[in-house]
This record gives structure tokens, sequence and C-alpha cells, in this order.
């Protein structure tokens, strides 16, 4: 249990870690948007460059991306695969083995969408998770959405819970761990028996970490009232996001690399 | 022999990881059948940890855990066998009950052992005693009680499995006196009846030196005093260094003898400790 990585953040201090989270979030969907606008070779090895240049500017070891991409190699290879006998070209097939062929263009093709969902998982894990906790990461997608609450959504509420759901995380993992510890030594039994008996077997466990949670809650709101919080009417911040000379730098130069990816397309189509 | 034995036991958590941190070094240890073994440090001094090693919750990353002289990792399928014999109370145990009745909460851990009905409602009824409750809180939802008195009915449900060793992770924390005495007192019955081992962790130095007959102190994951009370106590300046205390009334025989006024070190109990002031009277008259 106490294995299991929460969050990706790693805290190290890079010029993307510095960035502004709105920005962040911003440039990761507008980094998204240009990979899957890039079409040919040119466009692709400039994605992809694109790719380890975020990775060294960022300061996170290769090993670790490499790691968190691992989970998804099977995904990539799969829909790689897919794509390589469902493209038809024109001309001959490279292949043909009766039920299926396979032509130039699909071969092609898995390549460029093995390197565009590689480049989609590095480029958003470097933007968000890895260098934007997650408290500062709700707090950008609450400013951003901020215009909606003009509409009479409660986009504030919404942040809260998000952030309440997240730093309650680990203390809900520590405590299944120790409720597990605790029936454990009473003999039961998790591994061994049919599904039935091992669907049976956690209850032990949900019930006293349903019952905590709620405990947690109440106490939680308790100690929010104590601390006179009203929702998000008048609450002034801490953290006051201010946009920089860098987020400005990184926003000019996203634009700059999305124009160089069209221009690519369009010159050496 | 030594009911249970810790051979250069060392436990790391977060193995592999850049987390990784060394929770035992190298500890060696042996516990008497039948004493009541007392387990002080400050926290984070690897004390549940330990605890966790003796009824094979944790496994240790080097060293052998020895039970009447066993290894219990020899067959780490049967793991589930030295769990019943020696019973851990973790800490605020209240935390773990589940059952819809107290009855059926305690009846857990006789269950998993597969023993029969009558059986189980035979030591449910000696547990509920054990720990100084009236059997009618046996049909009552856990739910229901007090905090006191859950982590009672949780005590009781692994005083019915009648393990050999009870281990109990600082089980009067957070009680009132009250509480704490019959939970005690509760411990200390079980062990005169049935002759089990009993090691326990707390940070009252006042209930150590009531209840235990031995004391391990742990500090950053070692082992720094092991002995009698007598033979811990008295090292009360070794107790300070690592944040530690000696009773309070110890700490005023120490500073009598420190002020020329000669006493017995080796008190521990206010009635000890009156008595000896009563005799330094009648002394000088």
């Amino acid at each position: 249990m106490r294995s299991i990585a929460l969050g990706q953040y790693y805290s190290v201090d890079s010029p993307i870690h510095r960035l502004d989270p709105r920005v962040k979030i911003v440039l990761a969907i507008l980094y998204i948007v240009i990979v899957f606008l890039s079409a040919n070779m040119l466009s692709m090895a400039l994605i992809l460059g694109s790719a380890f240049l975020l990775v060294a500017l960022a300061h996170i070891p290769v090993k670790l991306v490499m790691k968190s991409v691992k989970p998804i190699v099977f995904i990539i290879a799969f829909t790689a695969i897919i794509n390589i006998f469902w493209t038809s070209g024109e001309g001959d097939p490279l292949l043909d083995i009766g039920f299926a062929q396979i032509y130039k263009e699909g071969i092609v093709n898995a390549v460029f969408l093995m390197i565009r969902i590689f480049v989609l998982i590095i480029g958003s894990s470097i933007l968000l998770t890895y260098t934007t906790t997650p408290i500062s990461l709700t707090d950008g997608i609450e400013r951003l959405l901020g215009p909606l609450k003009k509409i009479g959504l409660p986009v504030h509420d919404f942040a809260m819970i998000m952030t309440i759901a997240l730093r309650f995380i680990p203390t809900l993992m520590e405590e299944a761990d120790k409720i597990m510890s605790a029936q454990k030594a009473r003999g039961a039994d998790f591994t061994n028996g049919s599904l039935i008996q091992r669907a049976k077997a956690l209850i032990p466990i949900l019930i006293p970490l349903f019952s905590s949670s709620i405990r947690h809650a109440l106490d939680l709101a308790t100690a929010m009232e104590c601390r006179c919080y009203r929702g998000g009417e008048g609450r002034t911040r801490m953290k006051i996001l201010k946009c920089g000379t860098a987020d400005i730098v990184a926003v000019i130069s996203i634009v700059a690399f999305g124009a160089a990816v069209i221009c690519l397309n369009v010159f050496f189509a | 022999m030594a009911k249970i034995k810790l051979e250069n036991v060392s436990f790391l958590y977060g193995k592999g990881t850049s987390y990784c941190k060394e929770a035992l070094k190298n500890v060696n240890i042996e516990i008497k059948e039948g004493s009541i073994t007392g387990l002080i440090g400050h926290t984070g001094s690897g004390k549940s940890t330990m605890l966790q090693l003796l009824n094979g919750l944790a496994k240790p990353a080097e060293g052998k855990v020895y039970l009447d002289g066993e290894d219990i990792w020899e067959k780490p399928k049967e793991i589930g066998k030295v769990r019943f014999r020696v019973g851990l109370v973790m800490q605020y145990p209240e935390y773990q009950l589940f059952e819809e009745t107290v009855e059926k909460d305690i009846a857990f851990g006789p269950k998993n052992m597969g023993l029969s009905e009558s059986e189980i409602s035979e030591r449910i009824r000696e547990a509920i005693d054990f720990v100084g409750l009236s059997p009618d809180v046996l049909s009552k939802n856990p739910f229901d009680l007090s905090g006191g008195q859950k982590r009672r009915v949780a005590i009781a449900g692994v005083i019915a499995m009648r393990p050999e060793v009870l281990v109990l992770d600082e089980p009067a924390a957070g009680l009132d006196p009250q509480g704490r005495d019959i939970i005690l007192g509760g411990v200390f019955k079980y062990r005169e009846k049935t002759g089990a081992t009993v090691i326990i962790v707390s940070h009252s130095m006042e209930d150590m030196a009531r209840l235990c007959d031995n004391i391990i102190v742990l500090s950053h994951g070692e082992v720094v005093l092991n002995g009698t009370r007598d033979e811990v106590f008295a090292q009360s300046q070794m107790l300070e260094k690592i944040g530690l205390a000696v009773p309070q009334i110890t700490l005023l025989m120490h500073e009598l003898n420190a002020r020329g006024i000669i006493v017995d070190n080796g008190i521990y109990t206010e009635e000890a400790a009156a008595a000896e002031i009563a005799r330094l009277f009648g002394g000088a008259r």
C-alpha cells in the first residue's frame, strides 16, 4: 500500500515548476492540440524534440518519465497494430497474408500514432502532474473557470471539494492500511478463497473505513466552521497567482511552436 | 526458554524507493515466557514496527523472529497461525469494529480460528469479563458505545482468541484514568489467569513502572536499554538524553539523592516513596 505513488508531483525547482498553474493548464491544452495537428515526418520530429526539451526544462529524471510511460506501452502497441492492419493505401500492399494486407501507409500511420500518444503523455504530465502540486492545480482550475460563476455555477465549491478529496487520499490510504493490519491480526484472510469469499472479506475493512471517512468529514466541517469558512464569497488567498515574464515567454513559445508545426505541415506536405 | 526472540532483526520501509527508511536496525531481544515487558521510545522510534514483526504482520528485511524457538517465517503459508498465538491490539483499536453487535465483533477472531459455536460464546463471555464489560453490551451495536467502551470491546476481540502472547500498542492512549486502570487491570488479570506473555507499549512511565517486569527502550530503531524495570529506570540520565523520562516519583528520589539526602533510588510508586520518606524521618528522630 505504501508504495502507491500519490499524484506524481516531483519536487524540484525548474522554470516549468515556477510557471503559473493557469498558464500551465492552457499550455497543456494547446500542446495537446498541436500534437494532433502534426501530420508529416518533419513536424513529427519537431514534436518529439519538444517532448525531450520539456523533460530537460522541468529537471525531471528521464528514468522517472519512462516509468510513467510504461503502463501505457501496451495500449500504444495495441493501437499501433490495429492501425497497421486497418489502413489501406494506394498501390500494392507490402505484405499480403490472405485475410489482412499491410500497406506502407499503415506502417507510417502506426508510427505517427505511437509518437503522438507518447508525446501527449509526456507533454501533459510534464506540464501538469509532475511540476504542479495538486493544490495549485485545483487553484488554477478554479481561477480559469471563474467566469462560469456569472452563470451561477458554484466553481469555488467544486474546487474546494476537489482539494479536500485530494488532501484525504493519503489519510484514507494510511487508515485502510491500519485497518487491514488490525483485521489480519484477528485472522482475516484477503488472499485465499473464492471470489465471493474474498469480496466478503473486504467488509471488515470497508465498514470501519466508511465510518472513519464520515468522522473525518464531520470533524473537518466543524474545524472549517470554527475558522469562519463561509464559501468562496469575499475570500482572499494566501498565494495570489501572478503571471510574470516567464509565463508570457511560455505562451509566446507555444504559439511559435504551433506555428512551426503548421508551417512544416503546409510546406513539406 | 525465551517465548519470543528477535535475532539481528532489521526492517526497512519503502524498500527500493527514494523514501527508503530503516525503521529497525539489528535488533536482538529475548522476551521471557509469562513476563510483562514494556516497550518505550518516542514517536517514530520503531515501536509499532517491532510489534508488527512479532505476529508476522511485517516481515523482517534481515534476521529472524522466533516464537517458542521456531522461526515464524519458516512456513510463510502458516503465518496466520502465528497471528492467533500472538494477539496484537493495535493503536486506537476502536476504529476497527465493524459488526452489527458487540458479540459478533468479538467473535470475528475466534471464528477465523475455526472454533465451535459453544467454544466461541464461552470465550466471548470470558473476554468481556477481563475488560470489565457487563454481558448486556453484547447485543448492542458497537457504534453506540462510548469511546472507552469501544476500546475495551476491541481488546476483548483479541483476548477472545486466547493468545499465548498478548501485544498491546498504547492501549490506554487518550483514556481517562478510570478507563486506563480498567484496561491495564484487565491485561494484568489475563496474564495472571492464563500465564500469557504480555508486551505493552506506553508513553506513561508511571504505568510502565506499575505493570512491567522488564523494559526495552528503543531510540531511532535501535535498542538502547534492555533489562529489568529497576535496571532501566536506574539510567535516568540516559533516558532523559533520548527524550524520555523516568516516573516523576523516581525523579524526585534521584534529586533527593543528588542533594545529599540518601534514599532508595529504585522507587516507582507513591506508596513506596511515602514509606521511604517516613523511614527517613523516623531515622532522623
